[in-house]
């Protein structure tokens, strides 16, 4: 039977159907699930041991936990904040991208929020964050920056994870109509909600996930800010500064932008998806990749320039960061996520998926650099010189690191395996738009 | 058990079918009508006439309520009812306090709007009457399909069957409850 129109999503849904998905999806799962074994060790570390399993001491209270947290959170805005203007903008980009970048903003956050959980000292006591009336009638002190952290994740958590079950709550009746075995069907059918199409449905929905983009954009313009000024209402000289809400808010965009190369570029090349993710997608995302980092670029040129109508204090202490023990970590976080975007200037590597996929990963680990050298070395040099010390990560602070890596590829893998990551009906609406004009 | 007719579903091959045979159920008479596509249709949409500006009216005050009762929390908390004084800040710090207003604002506004589109849209419900219409799966790929409920005080089944045959219907089928 021909149909007028043929079904453009066909191939998208298949992923998710197939019975069989190849080897190296397997080997991948296996490694990362080997990860996040490493995650449950490390935190069973922290908590059976307590917090003098890590490296940290006065003047390094932050360390490896809040850097990580700090690099996960930006990760996690920069995605959501792209995916949530795509989604107003309607532009055609988000048909391709908005699927996968709203589920790496999801994980994400889940990884973000382990952080802030487990430096906690006494984890097990997380809940005293939130206000319920407890017997021995405190409050939480919302002058706190915990607080602050505390309602940030929380709600990125649950606005984030709408944003994405919003959108794909017709790409689940379509998988729940498509699916041949019982048992998938009905998983699709429950989570689908009994979707049905009806263009009523569909005005509201529409309605609905733009409005949850709306929220989405405020929402993660002030949570970056406010990890920023976790570090700026402090009195540490090098963190004390105004400035440093936009560097946040700016990197934290870029490592996001990364993040979505990266997976484009992977997903493309290895689900044969060219036809959705096409070269004109891969072309936009690596020029805007390419004017981020340039602005990054600006704000590291901007701090040197503050730097200099600074204090002698915060001078020194900004001096020591690009100069000094750890000045390898300020210049690496320029070389990889200023010097080495720059490439993209040239379409052919633009369009390249594995120098895409390099890029992608040089630039988050530039980041993550960056977000060390402000954590670590940023307090190195405060007023008191009895304070000056180093730190380094002990094993038990990388096995937790690396475990959130672990668990942020081993969700990927499983959204990857079981779930449309190109959004079929934007792509059919698109095609029936094109189409008719 | 006896079977209560429940409407006629039409199955369309084109989006501009179902908008013409719509268009013309409407100008018949016809008020209970409902339409699918694999994706919106605003044009048929609008000529069935539904209306969804009430999301972001509720999702708006959502916003502001829940902001306005996060920072009265906020302030109830530290100024009242537990009083802090660090380092002679203000009680009402109100700067400190705005992080999670806007947060949990945000949070209302997400929230809303997402219970508004279930509670419009009367779902998660898993059953119903047209899912039980031969190929109506294709609704979620490539049909279209037009339906005219038996409640409709302007209902009778062979007018509408031959009105969606006469704009190009591939398939009719009668839907019935129960049974």
């Amino acid at each position: 039977m021909t149909t007028p129109v043929e079904a453009p999503t066909r191939e998208v849904s298949r992923i998710p159907l197939s019975p069989d998905f190849g080897w190296g999806w397997t080997i991948s799962l296996i490694a990362s699930v080997l990860m996040v074994l490493v995650l449950a060790y490390a935190i069973g570390a922290l908590v059976f041991v307590g917090v003098g399993v890590w490296g940290t001491n006065v003047p390094f209270v932050w360390g490896f936990d809040l850097t990580n947290y700090v690099w996960w959170i930006g990760l996690a805005n920069g995605c959501s904040l792209f995916a949530a203007i795509l989604v107003l903008r309607r532009h055609s980009l988000r048909t391709a991208i908005n699927r996968f970048a709203e589920g790496l903003a999801l994980f994400s956050v889940i990884c973000a929020g382990i952080f802030p959980i487990f430096h906690l000292g006494r984890p097990w006591l997380f809940y005293w964050m939130f206000p319920y009336p407890a017997t021995f009638q405190v409050w939480p002190q919302f002058r706190s920056p915990l607080t602050w952290d505390f309602w940030a994740i929380i709600t990125h958590l649950i606005v984030t994870t709408m944003l994405w079950y919003v959108g794909l709550i017709p790409d689940l009746a379509t998988l729940r109509d498509r699916a041949r075995l019982p048992m998938a069907k009905r998983v699709f059918a429950v989570f689908a909600l009994g979707w049905r199409s009806s263009l009523r449905h569909w005005d509201f929905h529409q309605r609905a996930y733009r409005l949850v983009a709306i929220a989405v954009i405020p929402l993660v313009l002030v949570i970056q800010s406010t990890v920023a000024f976790e570090f700026a209402v402090t009195l540490v000289p090098d963190w004390h500064e105004t400035r440093l809400p936009l560097h946040f808010v700016v990197t934290g965009l870029e490592s996001g932008l990364a993040l979505i190369l990266l997976a484009a570029a992977a997903l493309r090349g290895s689900l044969r998806l060219e036809r959705y993710i096409d070269d004109e997608d891969m072309n936009l995302i690596g020029k805007l990749l390419l004017a981020n980092a340039l602005v990054a670029g600006y704000v590291y040129a901007g701090e040197v320039g503050v730097m200099v109508f600074a204090d002698r204090y915060t001078e020194a202490s900004t001096i020591n960061r690009i100069t000094g023990d750890y000045a390898g970590l300020y210049w690496g976080a320029i070389a990889l996520a200023v010097v080495v975007p720059q490439a993209l200037w040239f379409r052919r590597i633009r369009l390249n998926n594995g120098l895409c996929v390099l890029i992608g990963l040089a630039v988050t680990a530039g980041i993550w650099l960056d977000r060390l050298s402000i954590v670590v070395a940023g307090v190195q040099r405060d007023y008191l010189p009895s304070m000056w010390r180093t730190y380094a990560p002990t094993p038990p602070e990388w096995y937790l690191f690396l475990g959130t890596v672990g668990l942020f590829a081993a969700l990927f893998l499983l959204f990857v395996r079981y779930l449309p990551v190109i959004s079929m009906s934007e792509t059919r609406h698109d095609e029936h738009l094109e189409g008719s004009s | 058990m006896s079977r209560a007719d429940y409407g006629v579903m039409g199955e369309f091959a084109t989006a501009d079918q179902l908008a013409e045979a719509t268009r013309a159920a409407r100008n018949a008479g016809y008020r209970r009508l409902d339409a699918f596509a694999p994706f919106p249709l605003r044009r048929v949409s609008h000529v069935l006439g539904c209306r969804t500006e009430i999301v972001p009216v509720i999702a708006a005050t959502a916003a502001v309520v829940g902001g306005g009762l996060t920072y009265l929390a906020e302030y109830w908390m530290n100024a009242i009812d537990y009083p802090l004084n660090v380092g002679g800040r203000p009680l009402n710090s109100w700067p400190a306090f705005i992080p999670a207003t806007i947060s949990v604002s945000a949070l209302w506004l997400a929230a809303a709007a997402f219970l508004t589109m279930l509670f419009q849209c009367r779902l998660p419900r898993l059953n119903h009457p047209v899912f039980a219409v031969p190929g109506f799966e294709r609704a979620s790929e490539d049909r279209f399909f037009l339906c005219v409920l038996a409640d409709d005080p302007a209902y009778e089944a062979r007018d509408i069957t031959a009105l969606m045959k006469r704009h190009g219907a591939v398939a009719i089928t009668r839907m019935e409850l129960g049974g």
